[in-house]
């Protein structure tokens, strides 16, 4: 059990900041109070540095988790891309009442002030992604998830001072509460399927169902679909997609951008961690990744009509949020390919693409954060027309993130893209990766849109009107966004062989357990010790 | 054959506290018939429901005040529920061992996560009454 806090340390220290942040938030000293947004990122980035230092290879190998060495590089990236997340959340809650009080109409009320509580509610749901990490088994995944959650209902509802976003938060509540449903039937048939609910455990038994009795039993499957499923609803795939629209137009550009990044890294993490335990290799699947067919045909089906629903839902808007919202569900197509493809490539590759789209996506969001128009944020794609004479780092910002988006080569998001393609090749599910070829040819009629239209186009006479936001800190978020974006590329290989490392247990038991079911010969002794004896 | 060999003392705490539940609610009922002052009246006489007019629209409104303090109380309650097989366990332990150790340090984490839920509480001005 100690061991097992060791891992849980950069999540004290996040909720250490909770901790500090809830009371900062209160202090009647309103310096105290604008501190909040820095304390957040300081304990961000303190949980994300201390990860490095615990995550070593003595305790990885002690761990008993189904992937030990996955918070090492999940935790730290989670980290950083939240920190962009808290910048864009600057000068967001409050602004009207702090404007207030700050000129003397208004005396402090400390039920009137809520920017503690959003960034508390930062905190948790960050803190929620970094549980999941050591998840080994499903009561944790469940509430590690939920955790995950619940804190952005409310930060949806906070996060404007509009009836769009108290709507936005009321079907995000019920949806989500209904996924939740959705995925615990999941969690509790496979319970009555393996007898286990410790994830480890789960795959020996899965493993000795299929040396038995030549596969998973049927209730495991149906388990595990449901699972998915509810799962789903998190990173925003095909059957569960249909509230992300409406969300991340009611909420705040900020919050959206949070919406489409915490969650889904958390919904993914999860869904590798369901599937590890039936595992990708050394079963007698039909199909060649070694899952379960059934499975495999589910996750399938839910890659290509989350690719193409999300596609051609983004060509239809007009509503630059809709718009990043539906290329949401897309990005979420392509990474389920990842998953599908399995250990190696695949799983890396979902990895790495996380990375990529929690940074592009969030730049795209900090431009509509960064800028406003009478107070109000921008939303059509009007208001972009032209940003390029007022606003030219915007405008750059904003065509650079949607090149990203879009997968031009020398950018983040290509490289992105070009592990999960080849790993969906690798595996022979070639005519899922030409849906998604043609899917990012579709996706391109969008984004060119987004690329053109700031920087070729004449201003409209909406975008006159717009200026950039009190806080500068969005459009720094958008800036730093941008230059990662086109910096992260040359790097590509760390990031790849971090994304590798941090699945190495995984592997590694992967081929344990291929040696286990097909048992014909031996192992040679794995311990390195004998061998050199001898 | 089975003998059924019931060791009845160890119902006796149930039992006492049956009957002191029984005769504490007997004295009342009549130490009050007789000790207090008689009054009638409609008010008096009408049913009591937690301070609320008993009849008539139960759609009313309620003033926050009374969610909050309930909210505020329940994290306390549920400390208490959490503390009670954790009080038990913990006496089983062998004193001093590390393992105690850890179970007297999880607590305290549990009950300083609760103060500092309280500290913001009153902070936020849950427990101000005006």
């Amino acid at each position: 059990m100690i061991e097992k806090l060791w891992f849980l340390i950069p999540e004290i220290i996040l909720f250490i900041g909770v901790c500090v942040v809830s009371i900062m938030g209160l202090s009647h000293h309103r310096t105290w109070r604008s501190a909040v947004p820095g304390a957040t990122i300081v304990f961000l980035i303190a949980a994300a540095l201390a990860t490095p230092f615990l995550y070593t290879p003595e305790k990885m190998e002690a761990a008993e988790l189904l992937m030990p060495r996955v918070g090492w590089y999940f935790k730290v990236i989670v980290g950083f891309v939240s920190v962009l997340l808290a910048l864009m959340c600057i000068g967001l809650i409050d602004r009207r009442y702090e404007a207030e009080v700050k000129a003397g109409r208004a005396s402090f009320d400390p039920m009137r002030v809520n920017r503690g509580e959003f960034f508390i509610f930062f905190l948790l749901s960050v803190m929620g992604v970094n549980l999941i990490c050591s998840a080994n088994d499903l009561i944790w995944l469940f509430l590690a998830l939920e955790l995950v959650s619940l804190p952005t209902y409310v930060m949806v509802a906070m996060s404007r001072p509009s009836r769009k976003a108290q709507e936005a938060a009321v079907k995000y509540f019920f949806l989500g509460a209904m996924a939740t449903g959705v995925f615990l039937y999941g969690f509790a048939l496979l319970y009555g399927s393996t007898g286990t609910i410790v994830l480890t455990e789960m795959r020996d038994v899965f493993a000795a169902q299929v040396a038995e009795e030549g596969g998973v039993n049927l209730l495991g499957i149906v388990g595990m679909i449901v699972s998915l499923l509810g799962v789903a609803y998190k990173i925003a795939a095909a059957p569960m997609h249909f509230y992300v629209a409406d969300v991340y137009e009611g909420a705040a550009s900020a919050v959206s951008a949070f919406l489409a990044f915490v969650p889904k890294a958390a919904g993914f993490l999860g869904m590798i961690l369901l599937l590890g335990t039936m595992g990708w290799a050394g079963h007698a699947g039909e199909g060649s990744t070694g899952l379960p067919m059934p499975i495999v045909t589910t996750l399938w089906m839910i890659a290509a009509i989350t690719m193409t629903l999300g596609n051609v839902g983004a060509l239809l808007q007009t509503s630059v949020k809709r718009m990043l919202a539906y290329s949401s569900v897309a990005h979420s197509g392509y990474m389920v390919i990842g998953l599908i493809a399995g250990p190696g490539l695949g799983i890396n590759g979902v990895l790495f693409y996380l990375t990529a789209y929690g940074i592009m996506n969030t730049a795209a969001f900090a431009v509509l954060a960064g800028l406003e128009r009478k107070k109000a944020e921008i939303e059509t794609v009007d208001d972009l027309a032209g940003l390029r004479f007022k606003h030219p780092s915007m405008a750059i910002v904003m065509a650079i993130s949607a090149a990203s988006l879009l997968g031009v080569p020398p950018l983040l998001g290509f490289m992105g893209k070009l592990y999960i393609f080849v790993g969906g090749v690798e595996t022979g599910h070639i005519p899922l990766v030409i849906i998604a070829g043609l899917n990012s040819a579709i996706s391109a009629g969008y984004y060119l849109y987004l690329i053109g239209l700031p920087i070729l186009s004449q201003p409209s006479p909406q975008a006159e009107t717009i200026t950039t936001g009190e806080a500068r800190w969005p459009r720094l978020a958008g800036v730093i966004g941008a230059v990662l974006i086109i910096v992260l590329p040359v790097f590509t290989n760390y990031l790849y062989d971090a994304t590798e490392r941090s699945t190495e247990g995984y592997l590694d038991e992967q081929a344990r357990q291929i040696g286990a079911t097909d048992a014909d010969e031996p192992d040679e002794p794995p311990d390195p010790a004998l061998a050199t004896r001898e | 054959m089975y003998t059924f060999a019931f060791d009845l003392q160890s119902y006796a705490p149930i039992g006492i506290l049956i009957i002191m539940a029984l005769v504490f609610g007997a004295f009342n009922l009549i130490a009050t018939h007789l000790l207090g002052p008689t009054r009638h009246g409609e008010e008096k006489e009408g049913t009591y429901e937690s301070g609320m007019e008993p009849i008539g629209s139960a759609r009313k409104r309620f003033n926050i005040r009374f969610y909050i303090l309930a909210m505020t109380f329940l994290v306390f309650d549920v400390e208490i529920v959490f503390l009670y097989p954790w009080a038990v366990t913990f006496a089983k332990l062998v004193p001093q061992s590390p393992e105690s150790a850890m179970f007297l340090g999880r607590i305290s984490f549990f009950i300083g996560t609760s103060i500092i839920a309280y500290i913001y509480a009153w902070r936020k001005g849950v427990f101000r009454w005006d």
